[in-house]
């Protein structure tokens, strides 16, 4: 079954939805309490960036329980979400984190529908299915089977990343810098930004900062980079796109990439290489000079929460500047009948739509 | 034709309105009606009406995640689609959609 692949992608992206205000409103709480507090915050009881680092902790702390509950519920419905809520809030506490988290949220959702399904009582009792039977079950199940066979080896797998990466140094860290920025601007915003962003947010939520900080790089350099490509060789750029970027950059601003997705589809190669490339230096850049963000989302709004604020605008302009130089010096000028476009046609269809299907009634 | 729709992203701030502007762009071109339910982070914006959607010969969700309310759709015609191929071919859509409706009508 082809379709298997998007079901799963859809159930994680509903998990992603629900959480990302979360961590948001944690991270933002215990950048906060950094500024304000100083690093021995966590000392100074009963002063205000305590209690703001009290709140940020707590909040971080229902992540996991929040994606494995959304997931399951994403599955499975209404039923699903109180025991994905449990099973989640055991993958964190054994230290499976994010992926713990994940998985345990799969787990209970195709066990309710399980349920669900094979469990069959008598027409009298059909209310204690959603109340006890549903919940009940599907908790002690999912809950042992995360304790003793599955979660073990996740937060084996997990503990040893995160020692690696605490450990990475010098060379390996630009490296790894270089590849998330790139995958992070790669399609501005589309699925391969989001397979990064999720694995900075898990990492995020384990206390490794470093990936968050490439995340905003490499979403906001194609934005800047084609801003200031448009400065450098203005002829080279239609009137529509002019336009396009009005609105782009600003969106840049506050980290939405998409904007620069219709001067992207006009030349696909070289903003795409052009933007990795910029993402890729300033990714590695950042990765290196120890630049971390404890927010996930916000854009230059929240560059004062991070950690080394002014290498982090560093990183962001020197990826800017060469995805701007690049693409300047790649890009051909337009030709008239380009200037002439009223707007973008569309020649080629997504191959998707050709074998998507109707359907009749509700699935 | 009458078409009616749900738009839905991950992050619930650009995809779903770019698709949802995308969908009302083309389908408006091709002379038809339209009406899309976006559902971001903000919560559910123009939703749509019982009415609207009895009326309606077709419904798009264009949506990369699990939808709300999505039995209100029941015994219509459905097409599901990611919202990235809304935003990049919505003519084409346009298109099958019309395809689809006039040979099964």
């Amino acid at each position: 079954m082809k379709n298997v692949g998007f079901i799963i992608k859809k159930h994680l992206l509903t998990g992603i939805s629900y959480m990302i205000p979360l961590i948001v409103a944690s991270g933002i709480c215990i950048a906060l309490a950094q500024i304000f507090g100083g690093i021995n915050v966590a000392e100074n009881e009963g002063t205000l960036p305590y209690f703001l680092s009290q709140i940020g902790g707590w909040g971080m702390s229902l992540v996991v329980p929040l994606i494995a509950g959304a997931i399951a519920m994403s599955i499975s419905d209404r039923p699903g979400l109180a025991p994905g809520l449990i099973i989640g809030f055991i993958a964190n506490e054994i230290g499976t984190g994010f992926i713990g988290g994940i998985i345990g949220g799969f787990l209970v959702g195709y066990a309710v529908i399980f349920i669900k399904k094979y469990i069959r009582l008598p027409k009298s009792m059909e209310g204690l299915m959603p109340i006890m039977i549903i919940p009940v079950l599907a908790t002690v199940i999912c809950g042992l089977l995360m304790i003793t066979l599955i979660g073990q080896p996740i937060a084996a797998f997990q503990n040893t990343t995160l020692n690696w990466l605490q450990s990475m140094e010098g060379g390996s860290n630009f490296i790894l810098g270089s590849i998330l920025g790139a995958m992070a601007s790669f399609d501005f915003g589309g699925p391969v930004n989001k397979t990064m962003s999720l694995f900075a947010d898990g990492l995020l939520v384990d206390g490794v900062y470093g990936p968050q900080a490439v995340k905003f790089i490499g979403s906001m350099v194609p934005p800047f980079g084609i801003a200031l490509s448009f400065l450098f060789t203005r002829y080279k750029y239609t009137k529509m796109e002019r336009e396009t970027l009005k609105a782009a950059v600003p969106m840049g601003i506050c980290m939405i990439t998409e904007g620069v997705i219709p001067i992207a589809a006009r030349d696909i190669i070289r903003v795409v290489a052009s933007c990795s490339l910029g993402a890729a230096v300033g990714g590695g850049l950042s990765m290196s000079l120890g630049v971390g963000s404890t927010v996930p989302h916000g854009g230059l709004l929240v560059v004062p929460l991070m950690i080394h604020p002014l290498y982090f605008l560093m990183c962001l302009g020197i990826g800017s500047l060469v995805t701007g130089v690049t693409l300047s010096l790649w890009k051909p000028a337009i030709k008239a009948e380009e200037e002439n476009m009223v707007e973008e046609e569309e020649n080629d269809m997504e191959p998707e739509l050709i074998d998507i299907e109707f359907k009749r009634g509700a699935q | 034709m009458k078409i009616v729709g749900v738009a839905a992203c991950t992050a619930g701030i650009a995809h779903t309105y770019l698709a949802k502007e995308k969908i009302v762009e083309a389908s408006k071109k091709a002379g038809h009606q339209v009406k899309i339910e976006t559902q971001g982070t903000i919560g559910t914006e123009d939703e749509l009406t019982e009415e609207e959607i009895k009326e309606a010969d077709v419904v798009i969700i264009a949506a990369d995640i699990s939808i709300s309310n999505r039995d209100r759709f029941e015994n219509k015609v459905v097409l599901q689609i990611p919202t990235h191929v809304a935003m990049k071919s919505p003519k084409a859509l346009i298109k099958k959609i019309e395809e689809e409706i006039n040979t099964t009508a």
